[in-house]
């Protein structure tokens, strides 16, 4: 049978049109699941409650409306590998971020970026103190209430970069860093308005800290990446910058004679200052089982801030502090596998941070008489330190996946200086064991138990004496420097019972017994033990369906002993932070057009104060520290649906909750009559709705 | 003569059609219908027809996404095959049974390649700059593998989101998982500060792996004005910032890690007002409440006040 040739056409049409769209089909398909894809989300979103603490850090403080809207734009030149990405995040909220990114993938590369960071304080201050965010504030004489001030600071920081590989496996990278940080801080001054006494009455004024920094990080990086050796070596310069020298007042307080809260003006506020550093590290492969890796760097760090103008400089002191500070840094290290079974680590760090600067004498006055009957040098105070960290560490396989791992470090530390006010020995040691038996690569059961004790000790500690060379108690033996044995045991299991389910179980123990005191005096340091609890568990539906919750409980115990002012009762402290926190989350397709996801967390932390007296002669009206306690959680909640292929909707919503009775500030007025307040129930509801378009 | 031109004319387009067929059939069958392994195209990475052919989007084992990433920007000559990461994988790939044996090396959950092996084939290309001390880092000796961190076949990979970051070390990282929710804390949950501001993953010279060579160093790349020096230095606050702020997250305000007076009586002499009780009312109330002893010695990371007024060394101003 012969078909007539127009069927054949037809015929022949037909399939070429199938076999087109087949293609065309496959190679969309191809493209959307192999190119890189550009996505904007734009709407708005409205905050139900004014509050404090939900929008510290982001700025969502205040009732209303904001803008949702962010980007992240991805294009790819394929045939030159030349990516342009413009991300942007948060940009309708005070906390966005916006990055801009061009580069030729193993050519060069160059970015932008943009940040900005607010911080509000969560206490609204009542104050009349005016002059507020400057640096010449203006103190009520006299108790006066004021209206309401909300003290913030703000980070806006500004970076680029720069890299360029070059021929011999060289790339070169530049950097630079500006950061500007605004705004007010608490801060304060105070002071004892008359000879020591149990009842003796103080002075405190608020004064909010002006900001006004700027950071500036910057630095240059060659790098060279052969296949057994890497090299990199450059500088790294840091500068900070405060506009602000001293903090200076007009009024305040009187009352106090030359003790007076009004008479502590200037305030010195942080001074300029920069560091220049240059270094070099690299790793060496001696063979496929052998590496060692080093770094070496040499810091210059200075502070010449000219001091601001004073009517009472010591004489001959200088007209700044000519601070400078030189820091070497040697770090190696050698890893290497001798046998099929058996790694071996060393480590070995030395850091020597000198500081050079000038001493001299600043402030006669100190050999005056204080208020306690003491005398004081008035001489500046550089301290230097150093520091030898060696680590050695041989780990073995043992039989069904198992491996058992011994180490040991050891820390050093000199430092220089004299004891005055504080305990100080010129050095320390820590010398630290542990052993761990790890088990891996095992389907159903993996995990580790380890245990780790160390011993801190060190010279004797040198007797603290006033100007005058009379001892001066040492009782106590700072907690950094104070002889310690720590003991620590940790187990951390994951468990697969059947597929979907996976479950990590983490307990660490520690104990730390100090001996925080001098001279048998039972003061100082005495006890710390930390015990965390952890129990995570993630059950996988299906491919679409996912669903987690964990929980922790966290606890550690402070034990520490000092003594009453005169008549010198001793008495101890068991400081107890306990914490609970669980979280459940949910995230599933359970629609091809749908995603959501849904998470809870929850926390409720104690601090408790266990005190053993309350009530001494000497110092009638104690009140208990009552116990301080926090509940937080946070709902969020968040839908996705797709309208079209590269076109939907987004849903968010967060429910915030805040609670504590917090007494840090609500039992405190300011001499000035400022008071520190804060919403102790905070209930923040946030629903934002958005659009996102999606394209290649 | 008008005869043979529909002949040829009809003779033309039946050869037009069955070249355009020949052309065309081919390439949009060939996905579909060859198994041949010389005959598969590459879709992403260069060679990877041998194992797209099967690892497509039906696959248990989908590829295709690493073509949106950095390693599968082809025109970078740098970037891998999948057998620079998985191995030649022959027994895998010339099986024709529906469960064959796994790649040379694989990288999921139950992989039974050994964690050093799978790092190296990341460490072959990434060993140099802010890797150059993985070997010897405590993820590394923990049989950490990269994998366990990051995500290679996609575009977002979690632990390179400041929004995402903390998750993945909270897998490991409970406690710190739950100080982060303190209310004296970083700004962690808005993805402004991140676990690798301050610490480095892959190792470094610095202790607890921080990204600077000392802890202090870390700190003063936010907190410059910490650094002095002063001309009255408070010593703890030269040493180690970590003795008495935890950056995790605390109860006590400022990321103290206890509050005062207990913090300042872990170190100072029981003289006279620095060893009082802690009480919320009487006359040392003031040494606990507000700022507790910062009411007074308030520059407490030191002072750079040159007023030649009693005792400065005591940070009041």
């Amino acid at each position: 049978m012969k078909l007539p040739f127009s069927f054949q056409i037809k015929v022949a049409a037909t399939l070429l049109i199938i076999a087109s769209s087949v293609w065309a089909e496959q190679d969309e398909n191809i493209k959307r699941l192999t190119k890189p894809q550009s996505t904007i989300n734009f709407g708005a979103g409205y905050l139900f409650n004014d509050n404090a603490r939900f929008g510290q850090f982001n700025g969502l403080r205040d009732d209303g409306f904001y803008g949702i809207f962010n980007l992240d734009i991805v294009r790819r030149n394929d045939d030159t590998g030349t990516w342009f990405k413009l991300q942007g995040r948060n940009l309708g909220f005070k906390n966005r971020d916006i990055r801009l990114e061009h580069s030729r993938q193993g050519n060069w590369g160059y970015f932008f970026e943009f940040s900005q960071t607010p911080r509000y304080e969560p206490f609204t201050a009542n104050t009349a103190v005016g002059g507020i965010g400057s640096s010449e504030l203006q103190v009520p004489t006299t108790p006066t209430a004021g209206g309401p001030e909300h003290l913030k600071t703000e980070r806006e920081s500004f970076a680029f970069g720069i890299n360029k590989f070059l021929p011999a496996n060289l790339e070169l990278q530049l950097h630079f860093k500006n950061e500007d940080k605004d705004g007010a801080r608490i801060f304060g001054r105070g002071n004892r308005l008359g000879p020591p006494g149990p009842t003796a009455v103080g002075g405190y004024e608020f004064l909010p800290e002006p900001i006004n920094y700027t950071t500036r990080i910057f630095g240059a990086t060659l790098n060279y990446n052969g296949k057994d050796l890497q090299l990199s070596g450059g500088y790294y310069g840091t500068l900070f910058e405060n506009k602000n020298k001293a903090l200076t007042t007009t009024g305040g307080s009187s009352v106090g004679g030359i003790f007076a809260p009004g008479l502590f003006t200037p305030i010195a506020l942080p001074p300029d200052n920069q560091a220049h550093q240059a270094f070099l590290s690299g790793g060496y492969s001696f063979n496929p089982h052998t590496r060692g890796t080093f770094k070496a760097s040499y810091t210059i760090a200075s502070q010449t801030d000219g001091f601001f103008p004073t009517q009472l400089a010591a004489p001959g002191a200088p007209s700044n502090l000519h601070g400078k500070v030189d820091t070497t840094l040697v770090q190696a290290a050698l890893t290497s596998r001798p046998l099929s079974k058996l790694n071996l680590l060393a480590n070995f760090r030395y850091e020597d941070r000198e500081d050079k600067t000038p001493v001299f004498l600043y402030n006669p006055n100190a050999f005056n008489v204080d208020l306690n009957g003491n005398r004081w040098t008035g001489f500046n105070t550089p301290r230097s330190f150093r520091t030898f960290t060696n680590k050695f560490e041989a780990s073995y396989a043992l039989p069904m996946n198992l491996r058992l791992i011994g180490g040991i470090d050891y820390e050093h530390w000199d430092r220089t200086g004299t004891p005055q006010t504080t305990g100080h020995r010129n050095s320390t040691d820590e010398l630290s064991g542990r052993v761990e038996l790890r088990r891996s690569l095992a389907e159903t059961l993996t995990g580790t138990i380890s245990y780790i004790h160390s011993d801190r000790w060190g010279s004797h500690f040198l007797t603290q004496t006033t100007a005058t060379g009379q001892p001066f108690f040492n009782l106590i033996a700072p907690i950094n420097l104070a002889d310690r044995n720590r003991d620590k045991v940790r187990l951390l299991l994951n468990w697969e019972p059947f597929e979907p389910l996976s479950v990590q179980a983490a307990v660490d123990h520690s104990w730390d017994d100090y001996n925080g005191d001098r001279n048998n005096s039972g003061f100082g340091m005495q006890k710390g033990i930390a015990r965390n609890y952890s129990l995570d568990a993630v059950y996988t539906f299906s491919e679409n369906l996912q669903a987690n919750a964990w929980f922790s409980r966290n606890e550690t115990q402070i034990d520490q002993a000092s003594r009453t002012p005169a008549p010198r009762v001793p008495w101890s402290v068991k400081l107890e932070n306990l914490s609970t926190s669980f979280g459940v989350g949910i995230n599933g397709k359970p629609h091809e057009k749908l995603d959501i996801g849904t998470n809870i967390t929850y926390s409720e932390i104690t601090d408790k104060f266990k005190q053993s007296i309350v009530e001494v002669d000497c110092c009638p009206g104690n009140t208990p520290v009552p116990d301080i306690k926090f509940k937080q959680g946070r709902w969020n909640l968040f839908a996705r649906y797709a309208l079209q292929k590269n076109l939907g909707l987004r849903l968010d919503y967060i429910l915030d909750y805040f609670r504590t009775n917090e007494w840090t500030w609500s039992g405190w007025t300011y001499t000035d009559g400022t008071r520190l307040i804060q919403d102790q129930n905070q209930w923040v509801n946030f629903l934002g709705i958005s659009a996102y378009i999606n394209w290649q | 003569m008008s005869n043979d031109l529909k002949k040829l004319n009809s003779m033309m387009l039946r050869l037009l059609m069955l070249v355009l067929l020949l052309c065309i059939m081919p390439n949009a069958m060939a996905q579909e219908e060859d198994d041949s392994e010389e005959d598969s195209p590459d879709i992403v990475l260069r060679g990877d027809g041998k194992c797209t052919k099967c690892h497509d989007e039906t696959s248990d084992y989908p590829v295709f996404a690493i073509g949106k990433t950095k390693h599968g920007t082809v025109a970078d000559s740098r970037t891998p095959t999948c057998t620079s990461c998985h191995g030649e994988s022959d027994q895998h790939i010339n099986n024709e049974e529906t469960m064959p044996p796994m790649p040379s090396r694989t990288f999921g959950k139950n992989s039974t390649t050994p964690i050093l092996e799978r790092n190296q084939a990341c460490l072959d290309c990434h060993q140099g700059g802010k890797r150059m001390n993985w070997i010897g880092s405590a993820h590394a000796n923990r049989d950490i593998a990269c994998t366990s961190c990051h995500q290679i076949h996609t575009d977002r990979d979690r632990v390179r989101d400041k929004m995402t970051q903390s998750e993945t070390c909270f897998a490991c990282h409970k406690e710190q998982r739950a100080q982060i929710n303190r209310p004296s804390r970083h700004p962690i949950r808005e993805g402004k500060v991140v676990c690798s501001d301050c610490h480095n993953p892959h190792g470094s010279a610095g202790p607890s792996m921080t990204v600077r060579d000392s802890v202090n160093e870390t700190c003063f790349t936010c907190h410059m004005e910490k650094r002095g020096p002063f001309i009255y230095n408070h010593p703890p606050a030269q040493e180690n910032c970590a003795i008495c702020h935890n950056p995790h997250g605390t109860t006590a305000p400022n990321l103290l890690k206890v509050r005062s007076p207990f913090l300042c009586q872990e170190c100072h002499e029981p003289n006279t007002h620095q060893s009082s009780l802690g009480t919320i009312t009487g006359a040392y109330a003031r040494n606990t409440l507000a700022r507790g002893c910062m009411n007074c010695h308030t520059n407490i990371h030191g002072s750079n006040n040159p007023e030649n007024v009693r005792n400065e060394g005591l940070f009041q101003r």
